[in-house]
């Protein structure tokens, strides 16, 4: 497509070593000027990194948020998709839909916490539906904004050839809407991934990357707090740029030949 | 399967679009419909489609009232009407595909189509890296592979270049005499419809009406037009185009 506006081989990969050595940097600078128990050592961090990860607890703690994060996502997503594409062919529908999704995703999804505790109890569940209500919002009206500007001679040419209204859904309108569609899971994949971890460390439920993360604050072990930010930035980075790039160009695969 | 419209009338909103149109396409027959742009051509062909209905009036197959779209009526419209995200073949397949044909059987049909198309070896292009020309061309080749017996045809060349125009309009005609579909073809092209058609319907200014209709069966018709040249000249000034010598 735009080639000429983009960086290609070498030069993204120097761009982006630049930008992950700007912020050592700054993180190495912030521990050199500060004593060692309040900022540790980028070596320190990264020591304790490596022995945890041969840890059963740690281990655990990330199957943990891991998993939650997959179900509460995975709803959104499903969700967020079928109601999203519902609107698009049913217009009463979709305004009623669009407005209450305005309203609601105003309102920060860990700010549910303290309800949901109380009407879910103490456990997973409420943990899972604030990360899906976080991912929902934005998926469902990237959809339903997308399925507006689908062409009406696709529409049409699908008609013509007797397609059900299934079959235009299916064949007509998810391909269609597949670029906001992956546009829409980014952006619903970063509010999951903060509402994941704030819930986490809220709620302190079980193990966790926001659990483990607060009860390091709370002992004050510097070392473990900024090795689960770090983990924390790592894994969202790995999802984001490995498994949902991938994703989309393997959708998009006709945009990029 | 011939069409037929009865006194049809179309609003959209408070804008007249169609008055009292009355119109008979008999079985086999190719009739053009000129005329200035937005005189509610493609309207007509809507309708014929089953993807609009009339405000008043009836549009008839073989008698019977259409009231949805059905494949044995199929429209070409004129551009960008291939999806972008399925190949060539893939595209045409879905014509069989959206009918219950599995997924195999139509996409070897659709192979054979395409060559017939002259398109062999670009099954596994993207309608976006082939010529407006192809793509119509694989239009053509999804609109015959249903076997449409009513085949309505949205100004199927109008993005194409002059030269790219005459060579589908033979590949056009040469589908026709194979299949004999009766055609509907809505043209801003005099000589297209003057090339192609059995009759033509010369459209005035909205609400649509005839201003006149000329018949040309068993003319000898070829693309330089000599054998038409004087409903060529009537045609046109019809159109409010001048056809006197210039001064």
């Amino acid at each position: 497509m735009s080639q000429g506006r983009r960086l290609t081989g070498p030069k993204k990969y120097l761009a982006v070593v630049l930008a992950v050595a700007f912020i050592l940097l700054i993180w190495q600078s912030a521990a050199w000027s500060l004593p060692d128990f309040l900022m540790p050592d980028i070596p320190v961090v990264f020591a304790r990194l490596f022995q945890s990860i041969t840890e059963q607890d740690f281990l655990d703690g990330l199957a943990g948020s891991m998993s939650r994060l997959g179900t509460g996502y995975g709803f959104a997503m499903l969700f967020g998709i079928g109601f999203g594409l519902i609107g698009g062919v049913l217009f009463f529908f979709r305004e009623t839909l669009r407005t209450a999704i305005i309203i609601l995703q105003s309102i920060p999804s860990i700010a549910w916490v303290p309800l949901f505790l109380i009407v879910m109890g103490f456990g997973n569940l409420p943990i899972i539906v604030v990360v899906a209500l976080g991912a929902f919002f934005p998926m469902a009206l990237s959809v339903m904004n997308a399925t507006e500007s689908v062409q009406p001679v696709h529409v049409s040419a699908a008609r013509v050839m007797g397609a059900s209204r299934w079959q235009l859904l299916k064949r007509v309108y998810l391909p269609a809407v597949m670029p906001e569609l992956i546009t829409g899971a980014q952006l619903a994949f970063g509010n999951a991934w903060r509402a994941l971890i704030s819930a986490e460390m809220l709620v302190g439920f079980g193990q966790g990357l926001g659990r483990s993360l607060a009860y390091s604050g709370e002992i004050a072990d510097m070392v473990g707090v900024m090795m689960n930010i770090l983990v924390i930035a790592i894994l969202a980075t790995l999802i984001d740029q490995v498994i949902l790039e991938k994703f989309k160009q393997r959708m998009l695969r006709y945009q990029y030949v | 399967m011939q069409l037929k419209f009865e006194d049809v009338k179309k609003r959209f909103g408070s804008l007249e679009v169609i008055k009292h149109f009355n119109a008979e396409v008999a079985e086999g027959e190719l009739v053009a419909l000129v005329g200035p742009s937005g005189c509610g051509k493609s309207t007509i062909l809507h309708l014929a489609a089953g993807l609009e209905k009339p405000s008043e009036g009836r549009v008839l197959a073989d008698g019977k009232l259409i009231t949805a779209p059905n494949p044995q009526r199929t429209l070409v419209f004129q551009e960008h009407a291939l999806y972008p995200w399925l190949t060539l073949q893939a595209n045409v397949a879905m014509a069989l595909e959206l009918q219950g044909v599995g997924k195999k059987q139509a996409y070897a049909e659709a192979e054979g189509w395409l060559e017939r198309v002259n398109l062999k070896g670009f099954e596994h292009y993207y309608p976006h890296q082939v010529s407006g020309g192809m793509r119509q061309r694989t239009a053509l080749a999804r609109a015959f592979m249903v076997k449409p017996e009513i085949l309505l045809l949205d100004e199927p060349f109008g993005a194409l270049d002059a030269l790219t125009r005459m060579s589908l309009q033979d590949v056009l005609h040469e589908l026709i005499e194979e299949h004999k579909p009766s055609v509907m073809l809505v043209t801003h092209d005099v000589d297209e419809a003057l090339y192609l058609a059995d009759r033509i319907l010369v459209f005035g200014p909205r609400p649509t009406h005839v201003l006149k209709e000329f018949s040309f069966e068993h003319c000898e018709r070829s693309h330089d037009l000599s054998g038409v040249a004087e409903q060529r000249k009537e045609i046109l000034s019809l159109l409010g185009i001048k056809t006197e010598v210039r001064a």
